[in-house]
């Protein structure tokens, strides 16, 4: 459970996020959605530190998220980025077993062994020895959240994880994240998806200028938003 | 042949060359990693005693840099000791080596620097989200890329230190240059001498000058180029 109390980021005199308090329980399937700058990919990022909030806490299962255990943290939450960011000088196999046997000091051949069902998993079995170089966009960002999953982590972070895919691959990336929902990964995701938001979230948050503005089921969202923003927003992209 | 000769006079020292070359490079990458790093700490003492190395390094020339080596060690730890300890180089190569070595140091902590800087923030930022710590980050993540990036960078910094260590002739270190004034002040035909000499330094860089280029064109072309160094005196 990640409970997030008050938070405010401020970049210089930008105030990107303005105080923010909201709970995300386990097995629970968020998704974030809001216009561009609203706040959200900040918002992901100030769970695992990678910013740091101007102010507020968040707590992971009730201990505060501080610099002081973020590395013990951060091995708790995988988190799958808009640029893929696979480590190009290693192959498919070194992308998924270097974190758990540098982190987790697990055996070589153990990782490499948990690292081949998380590829078959995502569809990748054969790729292992191929680098992120030789791979399409939807095959790299299969790649990072097999790597991510290669951590066993209790949470999954998205960061707008197709929105740099080309139009076709969307859809391969989609389909592996509806069957970690399925599995009951707790997970957030920032995403510009709307049909995937509707049909995979447990709970959608509706972002803009910093503030939550509204948060329900995808149905309430969705077909009866009640936050004149929200409405503006679904009004244009759906 | 006066010029043949000249060549092969000079050509004995290319041994001595290349040593002293390559153990300060390896000098050189070590003290160039580690200023790097501190130069990019966000501690404050790391930081100035990056900025100040370097500054000091390379505001100075190299030759006097060697002079404070070779000379001016010895008669300091003489004064120190109040005339009871001597103290010399022995073997003289040594001080070539390391004053070689401390000066490229303070070149390549530069290109490092630039090459860190040079790989895409993602990188680091995929590989906290995984759990390793800052110092994991750098050796399996960040410095492989690097070193890639600034290969063709370093590879320039040991031609240039090549031609650099010409300099070493004149505190008796025998190498290409000194080969070179030892025969032209034996039998004084100096200019076939010195012309041997000019001509084995061409043999040693310019095929290496052809393999950096090479290197560059195979590097991605987004890295940014590094800046030529001084020419040598």
């Amino acid at each position: 459970m990640i409970e997030i109390k008050n938070l405010v980021k401020r970049f210089g005199d930008n105030e990107v996020l303005k105080g923010i308090t909201e709970t995300i329980h386990d097995n629970e399937v968020v998704c974030v959605i809001g216009p561009s700058g609203s706040g959200k990919s900040t918002f992901l990022r100030c769970i695992n530190l990678l910013e740091e909030p101007t102010s507020g806490e968040i707590y992971l299962d009730g201990n505060l998220i501080e610099e002081k255990t973020i590395n013990e943290t951060r091995a708790r939450m995988g988190m799958v980025f808009q640029q893929f960011n696979l480590f190009p000088h290693k192959t498919v196999m070194g992308n998924l077993t270097l974190a758990p046997v540098k982190v987790k000091k697990m055996e070589k051949n153990a990782a490499e062994t948990k690292a081949q069902e998380l590829l078959e998993k995502v569809g990748l079995g054969d790729r292992g020895s191929s680098y992120p170089a030789e791979l399409s966009g939807g095959q790299q960002q299969r790649v990072a959240i097999a790597r991510a999953l290669a951590m066993d982590p209790e949470i999954m972070l998205f960061d707008e994880p197709t929105s740099a895919l080309d139009p076709e691959m969307v859809g391969e990336v989609l389909e592996v994240m509806k069957e970690l929902a399925a599995q009951g990964m707790t997970m957030v995701i920032v995403t510009h998806e709307m049909g995937f938001a509707r049909e995979a979230a447990d709970r959608v948050f509706f972002m803009d200028q910093g503030y939550i503005m509204e948060q329900g089921t995808p149905e309430e969202i969705f077909e009866n938003p009640q936050n004149e923003r929200t409405k503006s927003f679904l009004s244009k992209v759906l | 042949m006066d010029y043949l000769t000249g060549i092969a006079t000079a050509a004995h020292g290319i041994g001595m060359t290349l040593y002293v070359t390559v153990c300060a490079i390896l000098i050189g990458i070590v003290i160039g990693l580690v200023m790097a790093l501190c130069k990019m700490s966000r501690h404050a003492v790391p930081k100035i005693i990056g900025n100040v190395y370097i500054e000091v390094v390379r505001g100075t020339p190299l030759f006097v840099q060697i002079l404070i080596f070779a000379y001016g060690i010895p008669y300091l730890v003489t004064a120190v000791s109040g005339g009871t300890a001597s103290f010399n180089w022995k073997p003289i190569v040594i001080v070539g080596i390391l004053a070689c070595g401390l000066n490229s140091g303070a070149y390549l902590a530069e290109i490092i620097r630039s090459g860190i800087q040079a790989v895409n923030k993602g990188q680091s930022e995929a590989s906290r989200s995984l759990g390793l710590t800052s110092g994991q980050t750098m050796r399996y993540v960040i410095l492989p890329q690097a070193f890639r990036i600034i290969l063709p960078a370093m590879a320039n910094e040991f031609v240039t230190l090549i031609k650099e260590t010409s300099i070493l002739s004149y505190i008796g270190i025998v190498e290409i240059t000194r080969e070179g004034m030892l025969w032209a002040a034996r039998d004084f035909k100096s200019f076939p001498a010195y012309i041997g000499v000019a001509i084995v330094y061409m043999c040693l860089t310019i095929p290496l000058s052809r393999l950096v280029a090479y290197l560059e064109k195979r590097m991605d072309p987004s890295a940014p180029k590094m800046k030529k160094r001084k020419p040598g005196i």
